[in-house]
């Protein structure tokens, strides 16, 4: 790892040598993605919930709709992207070196990687956090109740760290069984070879609902680490990075404000309520800072619906979803004690 | 003389532990009670293996189902079949759209159609057909696959391809029904089987350039629809990537032999070099470099196609393997050959184009066929830096929502998969030996 992280610290060193070189003769990312045509958006191999492909070939999932959502804001048109799957190693490296507009995958904002890499982190579109999954039948309702228990974890993550250091703190003297795949990892659960599994807890609901028995596994109460999961972007284009929040912000305001992809045509037409017509673009000019057309937010909205209707559909009970309830996790919006938080957009 | 017997003894049959089954069995399988065990113990493993794979394969799978969960509702110890029947197009052409999957169906055909003569004994010119396949088959498919406008260079090449591969049909027809070329037979067709060569090659040319110039307007109204690289995935991707590697790391790595063994000491030295740099980092390190490291260079906001990349990684790579197998066939010929070669008045590249090479690579068709294979497997690690191929894709089955979790079903059908192909590669490779080995063997 530390040879990846040199890596990618030398790749921001020689981009921001690149672009402290050129900015005033440099285009502005968002022209660059205009003139091509479309937008370049960068996900990891596939994760559930997240981004993954359907037996059709096509991507879907939460990060995903973000990269729609960001090209409906500049085109009108969520299909005018293009998905590139990067290996987690070569993640912020790809983003900083030009290779990808936009990453959008479940990457957690830290001091050290939005300061040292050339990148900047923008706004949080899913809380995570680690957590423990153990057999129902093994008694244990408190991580606490590991004492000296043999726990399943994937290697080379933050994941493996964490859990040393939990089992340090709670004097809990966990061992830890490693892996490099966690379809690897829960089969040996599964089959006994550890007394817990740990993970981040959205993930680990997901894989628990593909158990066979479901009902016989629960997550843990505990967390035992804060993963806001968030998109990035190039270092030093303000107006890009400001274009890429606000339409993740666009997607959240509009669920507090009740527009849907359903309602949204109607709500342009006919609603009376100045704070839904300002972001719509029937009236007001908030469109002219970003440098997009009036109707962005209700293209972003007309193209993958609100932050709620997302969530349900890949992170929730829809078809496709992984089955994570919201409420009541930091997921939900404000208003219903989650962390899901829109500044005004006025 | 009454005691010698005036007819034949008829022969007896051989004693009965000698022919029978259980004779058979007792004599090698339980002729000691430490043996009797061994054969048992024997026994009931390979029974709990085969049941044990029968069971959870076929017996208790399930290969209808809409998801996983319909799977553990059918049986709970069995393999859950439908998830990979119902990825089978991704597995096939990743992500391809699927209205258009017939390209690549027809530029399967059209390879086979194309190299078909090869194996044909009443074909003539293997050797141009071998290069036509070479020079223009990449072209002709290359477009078809990724579709879109033509430049200039393009459109030349696509008309070179067709007409190459009209041509090449011909040929072949000709050859199946008369015995003859094509050359052969347009010149008889034309009566100018005596003519002088001159108004022979007159002739052919004309013919040559009327095709070249109807394909060229054909394929001026030809044009597929573009589909973009990071379309392209599952086994046709493994087999663009390996297919490009396999036909261009062996002449690839004949030039870099050559230069191995030349006495120009630049030459010499740049070839040695090159070769031990990439024979000494590991394949996934140079796809990391040509993917990640390469664009650094490059201006900001300069991409070249990823794809691209790792096929040029992946021929340099295997040219250098390739390179060190040819080297071992070359130091395998003896002297004489050589000086054989030079007392009859052959240049360099005539004595190893006509006496050396083809000894050289007919020795080393195991070791090179074994490298074909290697880097057919090697190509999976493309799915590490993001491209969907094959492997790629078998894996992504597990994360997608209705088969989540569905890991083993998958590479266990690859494993079939990549099974079949090397053993057929491995088959051939041996067939290959055989036939050519058939006239000097000792």
């Amino acid at each position: 790892m530390k040879q990846v992280s040199l890596i990618a610290a030398f790749a921001a060193l020689t981009t921001s040598a690149f672009a402290g070189a050129g900015t005033a003769a440099a285009e502005s990312t968002l022209d660059i993605v205009k003139e091509r045509g479309h937008l370049r958006c960068q996900v990891g191999s596939p994760s559930a919930g997240y981004y993954n492909l359907d037996s059709d070939g096509n991507w879907y999932g939460l990060d995903v709709s973000v990269c729609q959502a960001v090209a409906a804001a500049i085109f009108g048109d969520k299909s005018k992207l293009e998905i590139q799957s990067v290996s987690s190693q070569a993640r912020f490296t790809a983003l900083a070196n030009g290779e990808s507009d936009l990453l959008s995958r479940t990457a957690t904002w830290t001091l050290t990687r939005d300061s040292q890499l050339g990148i900047d982190f923008l706004a949080p579109n899913f809380y995570d956090g680690q957590g423990f999954t153990v057999r129902k039948d093994s008694g244990i309702t408190s991580a606490m109740e590991l004492q000296g228990a043999k726990v399943c974890v994937t290697t080379g993550t933050t994941t493996e760290l964490n859990l040393t250091d939990y089992s340090r703190a709670n004097k809990l003297n966990i061992s830890n069984v490693t892996f490099e795949d966690f379809n690897v990892r829960d089969d040996t659960y599964l089959n006994g070879g550890c007394d817990a599994v740990t993970g981040d807890k959205s993930s680990m609901a997901g894989n628990i609902a593909a158990f066979p028995v479901p009902a016989d596994h629960i997550i843990l109460p505990e967390t035992l680490s804060k993963e806001p999961l968030s998109s990035a972007v190039r270092h030093g284009d303000n107006q890009w990075s400001d274009i890429v929040r606000w339409s993740i912000f666009a997607l959240i305001n509009a669920e507090e404000l009740g527009i849907t992809q359903a309602n949204v045509d109607d709500m342009l037409a006919n609603s009376p309520v100045p704070s839904v017509r300002r972001m719509l673009g029937a009236e007001g000019n908030l469109h002219e800072g970003l440098g997009l057309k009036s109707d962005w937010a209700y293209n972003i909205i007309k193209a993958v619906g609100n932050y709620g209707e997302i969530y349900e559909a890949y992170m929730g009970h829809g078809k496709q979803g992984i089955g994570i309830d919201r409420a009541g996790t930091l997921n939900a919006l404000w208003t219903d004690g989650g962390l899901m938080f829109s500044p005004p957009m006025r | 003389m009454a005691f010698v017997k005036s007819e034949k003894t008829p022969d007896r049959p051989a004693p009965l532990s000698e022919r029978s089954v259980t004779g058979w069995m007792r004599k090698n399988l339980f002729n000691s009670w430490f043996n009797s065990i061994l054969t048992v113990g024997t026994l009931l493993l390979i029974y709990f293996i085969v049941k044990g794979i029968w069971d959870w394969g076929f017996a208790d799978a399930t290969f209808m189902a809409e998801n996983r969960r319909e799977c553990f509702d059918n049986s709970l110890t069995g393999a859950c079949w439908a998830g990979v029947i119902d990825w089978l197009d991704n597995i096939f052409y990743g992500r391809y759209p699927r209205d258009q999957i017939w390209r690549i169906h027809y530029g399967g055909l059209m390879l086979v159609l194309w190299m078909a003569p090869l194996w044909m004994e009443r074909v003539k010119g293997k050797v141009l057909i071998a290069a036509g396949v070479v020079v223009f088959y990449p072209f002709l498919s290359g477009y078809l696959f990724a579709g879109g406008d033509k430049g200039v260079f393009m459109q030349l090449m696509v008309t070179g391809a067709v007409v190459a591969l009209i041509a090449n049909t011909a040929n072949m027809i000709t050859g199946l029904l008369k015995q003859e070329s094509l050359k052969g037979f347009l010149l008889r067709v034309s009566g100018q089987t005596i003519a002088p060569d001159k108004t022979q090659r007159n002739i052919l040319l004309a013919i040559t350039g009327c095709a070249f110039a109807a394909a060229f307007i054909w394929q001026m109204n030809w044009r597929v629809d573009a589909v973009p690289w990071t379309k392209w995935g599952g086994l046709f991707l493994t087999m663009v990537i390996s297919g490009i590697g396999i036909a261009s790391s062996l002449p690839g790595g004949i030039i870099l032999a050559l230069g191995r063994r030349s006495k120009l000491t630049v030459i010499r030295v740049l070839c040695v070099s090159f070769i031990e740099v990439f024979r000494s980092v590991p394949l996934i390190t140079v796809l990391f470099m040509a993917t990640t490291m390469f664009p650094l260079f490059m201006d900001e906001g300069f991409v070249l196609n990823k794809l691209t990349q790792v096929i040029i990684a992946v021929v340099l790579f295997n040219a250098c393997y390739m390179a060190e197998t040819v080297r071992a066939g070359l130091q395998a010929i003896p002297k004489g050959q050589y000086e054989g070669a030079h007392t009859i008045g052959l240049g360099y590249w005539r004595m190893m184009g006509l006496v050396i090479m083809p000894q050289a690579l007919k020795h080393m068709i195991p070791n090179i066929v074994g490298s074909f294979i290697g880097l057919l497997k090697d190509t999976t690690l493309v799915s590490i830096i993001g491209l969907f191929d094959i492997l790629g894709m078998l894996r992504s089955i597990s994360k997608d929502v209705p088969w989540l979790g569905l890991h083993k079903e998958p590479l266990i059908f690859g494993a079939m998969l990549f099974f079949i192909l090397c053993f057929l590669m491995s088959k051939y490779s041996r067939y290959l030996e055989v036939k050519l080995s058939a006239g000097n063997r000792h």
